[in-house]
Order: structure tokens, then sequence, then C-alpha cells
């Protein structure tokens, strides 16, 4: 099917009245590891908040489909439905809900009755094991007094537990040491290698490439101030680890 | 009838202002004095058995267990000069009394039932703990038919008692409640006020600590949630006479619909009451346009060498909450409802394990 993919064309959005996104194109391939780069407030987030359908960012024009489904139509449950997930830069903590009743109602909701509870139990603490989380977690209610760490072990979790289609990871290596760097790593990997998350397509968002040396891209995406400015292979990662953004700011900008 | 106290409780005023312009009823201008009272009754009481514990109706109290009871009775709401707690007592007609004998722990909670029927209810509840017992007490305030229900629960402890006392306020919906909940603790003593107004048009109530002794350690956890036309008013006060003491105020409230509410929470903390530790935190939500509730806390340090936290929220339900779940999947109509929940779940987890699950049932219910 050439519909395949997660395919974002010519997207612009807006933030608080201002446009951020000025005509985004990037396919997300199943199967395949994508990263965006790009330095801080130069909209990654805008792109990742407009494809899941955060209330606060407006879609001006442009499509985004998934798999040939039109995701702007949709409402956010709806898209998560269809096989979207968002892994959060600022996981939201919400009080008096815990990680184990949130996570099994989420998993009912996008695979309806394919798991009775003590399967879900099992597979749960399998996961947790992997990403090195105590199973004190599964009742602590969620995100709330979390370290930045275990916020982003978390929506590691429920990236596993979800099995979506296709997966954008905001800055999940942010505020992380090198262990939980690792395990974020392996957990991605892990899932790359099983049956339900082979053909899932990755956009990996970040700031730095580190997160890169555990998961290799197949394609990079460079994104200076709401557009796509450059595209390349694992290599234009590690030019950007050598070089910073400005060079390729400057190049570009002589390009427009 | 003792006619004169009845006659000074109705001229009481009730102290209490009408919150917001929504806010439709005047405490002042109930008329109790024709209210239809409902025949004298004892309420059901399931207790442990253990050596020495006392639990019974107020007459069997009165005849069997006067001293005790007579020293006790009204000794903490009599002091509060307060309109509905006078009114309960001038026209009590059921009542428990619970004693439990020096150095006594009693694990399974003492579980009192009041059921309005047939006319207004005036229910008076004192529960004496002596010097290092421990107990629990869980009241239900229930209904067959919509009434009045003007109570006093009052709780004496010793030096070094521990009691935890859990009221559930669940009144059909026509009803009027008005409650007036005071514990005096002893040196070293532990009190905690654990307080669910659930049903009635409208609930009136307050809760009180009177702390008199040093060493006391007192929480004051309570919740609720008016929806439709419910209206809820609800004043804490704790009052640290003597220092070196600690209270802990946690109220939840919601509401939705047409849903008015009120809460006071008053810290008093007296001028040579020095080494006091009191905190207060009260979390409101609003789930619709129309609903209303005004909090307020009122703090009151007299003393300079305390500490003395308040912390308060008031707002709908954060969209960022909202997305967050959506985003895996749940609809926004379930996500509300779990947000919700959570929200008083804190609380709720504060209560004896047994009234738990009815009470996430009720606010359930409110929320659906
Ligand atoms: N809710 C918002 N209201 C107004 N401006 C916003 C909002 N969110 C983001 N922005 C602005 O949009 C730009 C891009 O932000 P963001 O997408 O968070 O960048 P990145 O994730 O690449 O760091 C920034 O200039 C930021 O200030
Ligand atoms: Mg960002």
């Amino acid at each position: 099917m050439s519909e395949r993919g997660l395919r974002i064309q010519q997207l612009r959005a807006a933030a608080g009245g201002t446009q951020i996104l000025k005509g985004i194109d990037l396919t997300v391939e199943a199967g395949r590891v994508h990263a965006l780069m790009g330095p801080n407030g130069s909209g990654k987030s805008t792109l990742a908040f407009s494809i899941t359908g955060h209330p606060g960012f407006k879609v001006e024009s442009g499509s985004v489909t998934l798999d040939g489904a039109d995701v702007l139509a949709m409402a956010p449950d709806k898209r998560a439905k269809a096989g979207l997930f968002l892994s959060f830069q600022y996981p939201a903590a919400i009080p008096g809900v815990k990680v184990a009743n949130f996570l099994f109602a989420a998993r009912q909701a996008l695979h309806p009755g394919d798991l009775p509870p003590a399967k879900f139990r099992a597979l749960l603490l399998e996961k947790m094991d992997l990403l090195d989380m105590d199973p004190s977690f599964m009742g602590r209610y969620l995100n709330d007094g979390f370290s930045g760490g275990e916020k982003k072990r978390l929506e590691m979790l429920q990236l596993a537990m979800l099995a979506p289609k296709y997966a954008i990871l905001d800055e999940t290596d942010s505020g992380l040491d090198v262990d939980a760097l690792r395990a974020v790593g392996e957990s991605v990997n892990a899932m790359r290698a099983s049956e339900s998350g082979k053909d899932t397509g990755f956009l990996i968002i970040t700031h730095y490439p580190r997160i890169l040396q555990y998961v290799k891209p197949d394609v990079v995406h460079i994104m200076i101030d709401g557009r796509i400015v450059k595209e390349g292979d694992a290599e234009l990662a590690q030019r950007i680890e050598r070089e910073g953004y400005d060079k390729i700011r400057e190049e570009t900008a002589q390009i427009a | 009838m003792p006619s004169a106290t009845l006659e000074k409780a109705l001229e009481l005023r009730s102290g209490r202002e009408r919150p917001g312009q929504f806010w439709k009823i005047d405490l002042d201008a109930i008329d109790f004095s024709s209210l239809q009272v409902a025949p004298p009754s004892d309420p059901q009481i399931v207790a442990p058995s253990k050596p020495g514990l006392i639990a019974c109706g107020l007459e069997a109290a009165k005849r069997d267990h006067a001293e005790v009871f007579n020293r006790a009775f009204g000794s903490v709401t009599g002091t509060l000069n307060d309109k509905f707690a006078s009114l309960s007592a001038a026209l009590c007609n059921t009542g428990a009394f619970v004693y439990i004998p020096p150095d006594q722990s009693v694990d399974d909670p003492i579980e009192i039932t009041y059921t309005a029927k047939n006319g207004a209810l005036f229910p008076h509840t004192l529960v004496v703990v002596d010097r290092g017992a421990r107990c629990t007490i869980i009241e239900r305030i229930e209904g067959e038919s919509a009434e009045a229900v003007c109570g006093i629960a009052e709780i004496v402890a010793a030096e070094s008692a521990t009691v935890t006392y859990a009221a559930e306020q669940n009144l059909p919906l026509e009803s009027q409640a008005f409650f007036t909940r005071a514990a005096s603790p002893g040196k070293d003593a532990s009190v905690t006020w654990c307080v669910a107004e659930v049903g009635a048009a409208l609930s009136v109530s307050r809760i009180d600590v009177l702390v008199d002794h040093p060493g006391v350690d007192a929480h004051l956890n309570g919740f609720f949630f008016p929806r439709g036309d419910q209206h809820v008013d609800m004043v804490s006060t704790v009052r640290h006479n003597v220092g070196e003491s600690q209270s802990q105020t946690l109220i939840k409230s919601a509401a939705t619909g047409r849903g008015q509410a009120r809460y006071l929470g008053n810290i008093r903390i007296a001028p040579h009451a020095q080494g006091t530790e009191a905190s207060l935190r009260d979390d409101a939500l609003l789930l619709s346009p129309r609903a209303h509730i005004d909090s307020v806390p009122a703090l009151e340090i007299g003393a300079n060498d305390v500490k003395a936290f308040h912390g308060a929220t008031i707002g709908a339900l954060d969209e960022n909450l909202i997305f967050y779940m959506e985003s895996r999947g749940i609809e926004r109509e379930a996500a509300e409802k779990m947000i919700a929940l959570g929200f008083f779940e804190p609380v709720v987890e504060r209560f004896p394990t047994g009234m738990r699950e009815r009470l996430r049932a009720a606010l359930e219910a409110k929320i659906a």
C-alpha cells in the first residue's frame, strides 16, 4: 500500500495565535526510526502535539495521515486508537490515579479485551523489569512526585504496553542519566525486535544526539524555525554533534 | 421538652453569611420551631465485644453509666455556643454513647447508623476514649424519608488516647443536614475526623478540634460534592490554645450542575501556643459553569515560633491532564471521570478501609 506510513504534508500549525510550523513535510515509515533534531524552540513539540491533537495547538493547513487514515479529523483518543503514541516531554501528573489502573484502562481502550487482568499484570511486570522499574510503581499515583527519570521510564513502559503503530518520543532522553538513557534505548530496541513492535515506526525527537547512540536512526530530519531544513542518514546526527546547529542554520538561510 | 433551652437555641444566629450570589438559602431563616420531631429511638449500633467497652443508646447510657456519661455529655459542643448544636441539644431524640476503657485497643470499627424517618432527627453521639485507649467509629446518617437531621458528634479523648471518627452523611436528596462535630483531645492524644457530606439538599456542618493540651495530633479530613441543586456549607476550626501540638486539615471538594458550596477553614494559634505545627490544604474542583465553591482559609497566628502551612487550589479540570489520558486512547468523558475521582482519592484513602468503596461509588454516581 502506497499510503503506508505516518505522512505529514505541508503542515502549518499555530500556538497562542502565532504560526510555529511553517509547512512541514515528513513521512515516518513503518518499522523505521526517524530522528527529528533541532534547537530549542524550533517547533518539535508543536509538531508532536499537532499530530496527536492537543487542544492548545491549532492546525491551520496541511494533512496528517496514518496508513491512509485522516488523523486530523479524529479526536485525540481516536488517534491513539488508530495507532499513534506520544511520549511526552513533560508528562502530566495525575494524583489519585494509580499507574496500574491507568495502564489497564489504556490497554483496554486500545486493544479491547485482548489481555485478561492476570495476563496484563504479568506483561506489566515483565516490561517494568526491562526498564529497571520497581513493581511498587504500579501502586503509585501517575507521575505524582516522580523524578524526571521515573517519568520518562513510565512513558517507555506505556509505549511497551500499548504497542502503537507509530510512536513519537518527545525528548525522552533529556534530563536522563546514563543508566536511564540506556534503559530507554534498550526498551525501544526490545520493542523493535519483538513481533508486535517490529513494524512500529518511530519519530525520536531530540535536542542532543546522545540517545541515537543507543537507537540507530534510519533517517535524520533537522528542524529550524518551524521548517525541515535538512535530511540525511545517521551521519547527519554526528555532524550536529560536532558542529551544533548554527552552521546548518547559516547554510540553509542562504538557500532560502 | 426543655423549652427555655429551645427558645434560646432558636434565637441564636448561625453566624454564617451567604456565600456567593447563587446561594439560595438563608440559614437564619430556616424555621425549626414548626418541625415535626420524630419519636425517640436508638440508632443501630454494631460493636466488637471487648472487656469494659460500652456502646449503647442514650437511655441506657443515662441509666447504666451515669457517672462517666454525665461528665462528658455536651462538655465539648456545649462550649461552642452554636445555633445548630444548641438546637440539637434542646431537641435530642436519639444518640449513642461509646466508652473505651484505659489502654484498651479496639481494632474493629464501632458502627453507628442513624436512619431518619417519621420526623426530624436530633442525634447526639458521644465517644469517650480513656487513657491510652484506641478505637475507630464509623457513623452513617441515612434516611428512609426526607427529613431535617440536626446532630452532634462529640469526642472526649483522654491522655494518649487515639480515636478516628468517620462520618458519612448520605441522606435523601430533599433532606436537610446540620452537624456539629467537635473533639477535645487530652495530652498526647490523637484525634482524626473523616467527614463525607454526600447527601441532602442542604448540608451545614462544622468540625472542631480544641487543642488544650500539648502533644496533640489532630487530623481533619473531609470532602463534599454538591450536584444538581445541592448546597454545602462546611467550616472547620482547629484552636491551638496551647503549643507543642500539631494539626493537619485536608478538604477536597467538587461541584457540578448548580451545586453551591462554601468551605471556611480556620486555624487559630493562640499567642502563647509556641511550637505549634498546623497545616491546612483545600482543593476545589469546578465541573460545570454554574457550579460555585467559595473556599476561604482563615489563619490567625498569634505565636511566633510556629509552623503554619496553607495551600489551596480551585479550578476546572486541567486540559493537559485530560489530553494526556486521551492520548492513551481513553475517551474524554472517561478521562474526566478518572481525573475527578482521582482528585478525591487522597482524602478517601484517609477514611477507614471498610468505608472507601462505598464512598468511591457515591462519588462516581455524582460524576455520572
Ligand atoms: N502554548 C503556546 N503558546 C504560545 N507559544 C508557544 C506555545 N507552545 C510553544 N510555543 C512557542 O512555539 C515555539 C516552538 O516551541 P516548541 O514546539 O516547544 O519547540 P521545541 O519543542 O522545538 O523546543 C517556541 O517559540 C515556543 O515559545
Ligand atoms: Mg520540545
